[in-house]
């Protein structure tokens, strides 16, 4: 662009520090928050009431803090499910169906022990360590499909897993809904609730999937960085043909990336329906859990492809979409208002990645160029 | 034969002209200072090797890229392009080495797309008829209806010419245009060239390594020789021997094999190895030879005569369709290539860039492509970065990789650094067989020599090389046994002694076929 003597334009950054990378997330939040106003313009409250109430809810309100680690847990698991694909160039959107297939599986443990009738033989935290390796390996197994057919076939993980959305969403749908093997006692629509004792154990209200979340974090962090299999991951992510070149098998890698990345759905499944008070249980309404689970492909991308730095991310997303939801109902907002605000939060954190690698430059324009004038040429 | 200029065509005032341009890359000086002009109405040949600084300055040209100093003149006014835009407004057109149409797009929506004045609505009918005019003026036939990836490779660069004469160019730089043609195809494009210029008055900017091209086509000549002009000349004045002297500079003393060596024992038994190429079509035919430890064997060849899947083949990055590959005494005709390199096969690929490298990734991390699977540099699962970082030193110290630490990115190498470290990466594993296709292709004159030398070490060393290169004296000067390989097959495996150039030039050609394989 160009303005009188001056143009305007997009050049790329040399290096950025670390200060740089955090501080152009800070402006990405503020401005996004800037931008919100807008959606609490009709509340019952002054604008600044509005913000105090979603984040006190969020982040200094006893129950909305837990909601927020609840969420912030999921939103996670979803995030490592995306991200170790992710580091291998492949595309997992596959989360709900992995998700409903972690959950699924978590509740077959005890639907086929007989739990929810009987009382049970087997020491309870037996059945949980079986619901969590159920969890993961169902997840795995829908993700390792995909990653199979890429892998062997060149079929497009994207398609497929898509599509594997689609199947288990209905699949949860028959065994939950009236007549379906894990109908509920009240047959509302609703899984059968999880007997007390099988429930995740709790720590002050905050379940254990907290410390498999975030030790996850560290661990592939490491992986990514220091062994030998988080290089070949890195290798073939960054070029597949290279990769092969150096010894490593494409279909080996593909599988691995998707087993890992599904059982990391999974356990977000588990995680949703069996670790948070209050749900215990495959709700009606499942299916926004699903939705929820995109906000891993979110975190995970602008985190770059670290689990470390997607934590503060998922917290953020899941402490801001739940004091958004709190407010709408208290200070009477519009419909959506939570969804809005993780929408806007989305594109402010893309369009600084704009700024990230670019920036903006102003040149004074040679004037030779603005007044071409016929000049004798220089010998050459 | 040469054209010969229009007696009464003295010097005029060149119709575009560079002075001065500078051009660095981090760790090379692509353009030093370059003064370059070309007369209006000429086929102005540009002639250097890889690596000469022959596309950068094209590039500058079009406005792709942008000099540090010096500056352009068009038709003696100073001129600055921001981006190709620009130089398109202002009649230059350029024809880029790969193809840049919409394959599945007809002929002429790829014509009209960019064009200034397509925007928003297509007015296709009228469009048509300004291209057919265009066509007819210059004797084109061209289906414009067909679609673009129905025609050959030939034809598709004719529509980017089209392209870029209906974007109005009036000057058109084609970048290495023949290296992807046919011979007839290559007659036909230079015709069309020479009737563009005389009767159209268009001015061409012929971008090639190529004599034969030069000398059939050109008015006049630049040679550029790593960075810099080295000779300006007409093309009725000059010889091809002249000319490859330029593009070569001063002679550059060449090891060549020392065949006082014992050759050891068998090391590679290739049997009746047939193997399909990417498009499916049969690529290696039944080809049979062995390789002794110490021995070089130069395969010499016309690109894609099947020396790619060779050597993709050896390397375990192809399947066999029949045939065997044994290895130190083992069959490892379905064995991965993780497995090859374990057994020491050592496999350095024509495309440094594509295959051989990471671009994103450091050199330590590039060098760890062939070490990940070792267990000396992966205890327990672990990189061993502080070894690799040690390995990687060695590797730029001893191989001269001109890098400003071993933490750069490999895409800020040049071609020749890249090639080194590629080299030295491979050779620090001290293979027992290594392939090395292309070795020197593109390098200047010194890296070459270097590379070259390399290899005879790892022979010196007890390694039996597989040398695939297009270059003749390459493989005369360093090989044992000189294959020639032509749609497949080897044509013959000469000893050294036997191999002549021009017995081995004729076999390249698969003018001769004698079965002397051993």
């Amino acid at each position: 662009m160009r303005l009188g003597r001056y143009e305007l334009t997009l050049e790329p950054r040399p290096a950025v520090s670390a200060v740089y990378t955090v501080l152009t997330a800070v402006v990405a939040i503020l401005l996004a928050l800037a931008l919100s106003s807008f959606l609490f313009l009709s509340a019952d409250a002054s604008l600044l009431g509005a913000y105090r109430a979603v984040f006190s809810y969020a982040f200094f309100n006893p129950r909305g803090i837990l909601a927020t680690v609840q969420r912030a847990i999921y939103l996670l698991f979803c995030t490592y499910a995306f991200l170790v694909p992710l580091r291998a160039g492949l595309w997992n959107i596959g989360l709900p169906g992995q998700v409903f297939a972690g959950a699924l599986a978590a509740f077959a443990v005890p639907f086929v022990l007989r739990a929810q009738e009987q009382t049970l033989t087997i020491p309870p935290g037996l059945v949980i360590l079986l619901m969590v390796a159920a969890a993961a390996a169902a997840g795995a197994m829908l993700g390792g499909f995909a990653g199979l057919l890429r892998a062997r076939l060149q079929v497009n993980e994207i398609l497929v897993t898509m599509m594997l959305n689609s199947i288990l969403f209905w699949l949860v749908a028959y065994m939950i809904k009236e007549g379906g093997p894990f109908m509920g006692a009240t047959a509302e629509g609703e899984g059968f609730t999880l007997p007390a004792p099988l429930t995740a154990p709790l720590l002050r209200g905050v379940p254990f999937t907290a410390a498999l979340a975030l030790g996850a974090a560290v661990l592939l962090d490491l992986l990514f960085a220091k062994t030998a299999l988080g290089y070949r991951i890195r290798a073939f992510g960054e070029n597949p043909a290279a990769a092969r070149y150096g010894g490593i098998s494409p279909v080996a890698l593909s599988l691995l990336v998707f087993l890992l990345g599904g059982a990391f759905a999974g356990l977000a499944g588990y995680h949703a329906f069996t670790a948070v008070p209050g749900v215990y249980k495959i709700p009606g309404n499942y299916g926004f859990y699903g939705d929820l689970a995109f906000y891993g492909i979110i975190s995970a991308l602008i985190a770059r492809g670290s689990a470390v730095g997607a934590v503060p991310i998922a917290v953020l997303f899941a402490g801001l979409s739940l004091g958004a939801r709190f407010a709408q109902g208290a200070l009477h907002l519009p419909f959506g208002v939570d969804y809005a605000l993780l929408g806007l939060l989305m594109m402010t954190f893309i369009a600084s990645h704009a700024l990230y690698q670019f920036r903006l430059a102003w040149r004074r324009v040679p004037s030779e160029v603005l007044q071409p004038a016929p000049t004798e040429l220089p010998e050459g | 034969m040469p054209l010969t200029l229009p007696a009464d065509r003295a010097p005029t005032e060149p119709i575009l002209a560079a002075r001065g341009i500078t051009k660095r890359f981090p760790g090379v000086l692509a353009l030093d200072h370059v003064d370059f002009e070309v007369q209006a109405g000429d086929v102005h040949a540009v002639l250097g090797q890889n690596g000469a600084g022959k596309t950068t300055l094209m590039n500058i040209l079009f406005g792709l890229v942008q000099p540090d100093e010096g500056a352009l003149y068009l038709r003696g006014q100073r001129v600055h392009f921001r981006s190709p835009h620009d130089a398109i407004a202002q009649g230059i057109g350029m024809v880029h080495q790969t193809r840049r149409l919409v394959a599945a797009h007809t002929v002429l929506e790829n014509i009209v797309l960019g064009h200034p004045r397509v925007r928003g609505f297509l007015n296709l009918r009228g469009a048509r008829r300004e291209v057919e005019t265009l066509c007819n003026r210059y004797g084109f036939t061209v289906d414009l209806g067909a679609r673009v990836w129905q025609l050959s490779e030939g034809e598709r660069q004719w529509v980017e010419i089209l392209k870029a004469l209906y974007g109005g160019a009036k000057i058109l730089i084609l970048d290495e245009p023949t290296s992807v043609l046919t011979p007839p195809e290559v007659k036909t494009l230079l015709a069309g060239l020479q009737a563009l210029v005389r009767d159209r008055g268009v001015t061409v900017l012929l971008v090639t390594h190529k004599l034969p091209v030069v000398m059939a086509a050109s008015h006049r000549v630049t040679v550029f020789r790593s960075g810099s002009v080295v000779a300006r000349l007409r093309t009725g004045e000059a010889t091809e021997e002249i000319l490859v002297q330029h593009m070569i500079g001063r002679e550059v003393a060449f090891r060549t094999a020392d065949r006082s060596a014992e050759a050891g024992r068998p090391l590679l038994h290739v049997e009746q190895v047939s193997a399909f190429n990417d498009r499916g079509l049969l690529a290696l035919r039944d080809l049979s030879f062995s390789l002794r430890a110490g021995e070089v064997l130069g395969v010499a060849g016309v690109t894609g005569n099947g020396q790619e899947e060779l050597a993709q083949v050896l390397a375990g990055l192809r399947p066999v369709t029949s045939g065997k590959v044994r290895f130190a005494d083992r069959d490892v005709t379905h064995l991965s290539p993780l497995e090859r390199w374990r057994m020491g096969v050592g496999y350095i690929p024509a495309e440094r860039i594509e295959v051989a490298s990471i671009a994103a990734f450091s050199l330590v991390e590039n060098t760890a492509l062939n070490y990940h699977f070792d267990p000396a540099f992966t205890p327990r699962g672990l990189l061993d970065d502080a070894g690799l970082d040690q390995l990687t030193r060695r590797i730029l110290s001893a191989y001269n990789v001109k890098a400003p630490h071993q933490y750069a990115r490999a895409r800020h190498l040049s071609g020749g650094n890249l090639q080194r470290l590629i080299l030295g990466r491979v050779l620090s594993r001290r293979p027992r067989l290594l392939i090395a296709h292309l070795p020197t292709q593109g390098l200047d004159v010194e890296a070459t020599a270097f590379v070259r030398a390399k290899l005879l070490d790892a022979r010196a060393e007890g390694a039996a090389v597989l040398l695939i290169s297009e270059d003749l004296d390459e493989i005369l000067s360093l090989s044992d046994w000189v294959a020639p390989i032509y749609e497949g097959r080897f044509v013959a495996v000469l000893l050294r002694e036997q191999a002549d150039s021009e017995t081995v030039g004729a076999m390249m050609a698969g003018l001769q076929k004698e079965a002397g394989a051993r």
